[in-house]
């Protein structure tokens, strides 16, 4: 019974759904309770919060991944798929933390300096937090010191830049460069994203890998992780 | 309304090889084949991303240089980075040029403002200030009156600007094509004397059949006021479209213009 309820949560993520009332990528599910209420219901029916996070939220995404690499779901069919995961989460996180359960880690993420481009940024920090890291999300515009700070205060695992512009890109270098003088290189993974970039880019500037979407990104988190 | 090639940008692969490569021939390919089509101006975007940035500045100077060598066509200089844009304005000698852009945070003012000034050439604001793109047309107005005001006070008139409401893509968030919309009728309200400018295919980022979508989008954009658009000028769809808005609002006396992009196609 467990199993039935947290299949259905897992494709209700693939269906990109949210609520009763929304449609879904395929035709003919409204009006069908969906994953806020799937989620709900399960929590009801007192099933572990954590087998509701990974079975029911976290799986699905990596369905999502496949189907968006093959062409077959576009942007808004991924970013439907990760809203519907936020939601559940929200239900969820108060439960988890009662239950104790630990985030992946702390997954640091900002556009850098002089750059205002916000939109890749805040899809790989969706794709994250579904994916049950912390995120710590540092906005647009980031000075290199206040990306450094932020690293050391958290003591971060992970570091993800963002650049959109060919005159900002070379800030990343600038940031990696500060991390080897504050002794700090070796204690984080850095990866970088943004149309300008590349994985030539990221080898010349000494980053740990370059993202080319958020769910290359995703692969890579888990990669340094492995 | 006034076309602004898109072709001549680093950020597509095989442009960016022939700034890095010096390829004055391919170079001037790309400035005859969208002359040929009717473009107004050609964009000239020379980020490459691979050097630093005093390579930008040469690269721009002898994009310019090279391209109007050979074609007439007006210049849109386009970079975000004030010294380019002067090295380019430079290079381009006596001929006129639209710089592509300045926002309205205080430090692009004060270095691009001035550059509009000197060379007396027409200059693009961006509708968004410090923070990044307003999601709210209000906070957009607001950007573009601030850059009015800066332009005003250096001395650079306000028919000399045009104003980018600026484009994001509708497949991640779903509200912001009436934005851009709302915002070229709100610019128009608000600073009748300027015009306006937009890059048109950003819009449909991320979806399928993107010509549709952004052919329906510039018939939206020209009803709300919009007068320059950067695009593709190769492709007759999307020229054909402007064409075909301008005769329906008409403002294309006894349908001239769109009779005669049609006749020999």
């Amino acid at each position: 019974m467990s199993a039935e309820i947290l299949e259905k949560i897992a494709s209700n993520v693939v269906q990109g759904r949210v609520e009763q009332e929304d449609e879904g990528f395929d035709d003919g599910f409204e009006g069908q309770p969906a994953v806020t209420e799937l989620v709900e219901e399960a929590l009801g029916k007192g099933i572990d919060p954590n087998e509701i996070l990974i079975q029911g939220l976290t799986a699905s995404m990596t369905t999502v991944g496949e189907k968006f690499e093959k062409g077959e779901y576009l942007i808004p069919d991924m970013l439907a798929a990760a809203e519907a995961v936020g939601a559940g989460m929200d239900i969820l996180t108060p439960h988890l933390l009662k239950a104790g359960v630990k985030s992946k880690g702390k997954f640091i993420i900002a556009t850098v300096a002089g750059d205002l481009h916000d939109i890749g940024k805040n899809i790989v920090a969706i794709m994250l937090k579904g994916a049950g890291y912390e995120v710590i999300d540092l906005g647009v515009d980031v000075p290199t010191p206040k990306i450094i700070e932020a690293v050391k205060e958290n003591a971060a695992p992970f570091l993800g830049l963002s650049a959109l512009l060919t005159t900002t890109m070379r800030n990343m270098e600038e940031i990696i460069t500060k991390l080897k003088d504050e002794g700090l290189r070796d204690k984080i993974k850095v990866c970088i994203g943004g149309a300008p970039t590349s994985q030539d880019f990221s080898d010349k500037i000494g980053a740990d890998g370059h993202c080319s979407d958020a769910f290359a990104a995703l692969d890579w988190v888990k990669a340094q992780a492995a | 309304m006034i076309t602004i090639a898109e072709k001549i940008n680093a950020t597509i692969p095989s442009v960016k090889k022939i700034i890095e490569d010096r390829d004055a021939e391919k170079l001037l390919e790309l400035a005859r084949s969208q002359t040929e089509a009717g473009a107004d101006y050609l964009d000239v975007n020379i980020g490459t991303g691979s050097g630093s940035a005093e390579d930008e500045i040469e690269d721009m100077a002898w994009a310019v240089t090279t391209i109007q060598a050979e074609v007439d066509t007006a210049l849109c200089i386009d970079s975000a980075d004030p010294k380019v844009l002067e090295a380019g304005l430079k290079a381009r000698g006596e001929r006129p040029a639209l710089i592509n852009s300045t926002k309205a945070s205080a430090k692009y003012l004060a270095a691009v403002v001035p550059l509009a000034r000197e060379y007396n050439q027409p200059l693009v604001g961006l509708a968004m200030g410090e923070e990044g793109i307003p999601k709210t047309v209000e906070k957009r107005v607001e950007a573009c009156l601030k850059i009015a005001e800066a332009c005003n006070k250096a001395g650079v008139e306000t028919d000399q600007l045009f104003f980018d409401p600026l484009v994001l893509p509708v497949s991640t968030d779903v509200k912001q094509g009436k934005v851009t919309l709302e915002t070229i009728s709100a610019i128009k309200a608000a600073i009748p004397e300027a015009k306006t400018i937009m890059a048109v295919s950003n819009v449909s980022f991320g979806l399928p059949k993107r010509k549709i979508f952004n052919t329906a989008f510039l018939h939206m954009a020209i009803m709300a006021g919009l007068d320059a658009a950067i695009l593709s000028v190769l492709d007759p769809t999307l020229i054909g479209a402007a064409k075909t808005a301008e005769a329906v609002l008409g403002r294309d006396r006894h349908c001239r213009k769109y009779s005669r992009f049609w006749r020999d196609k």
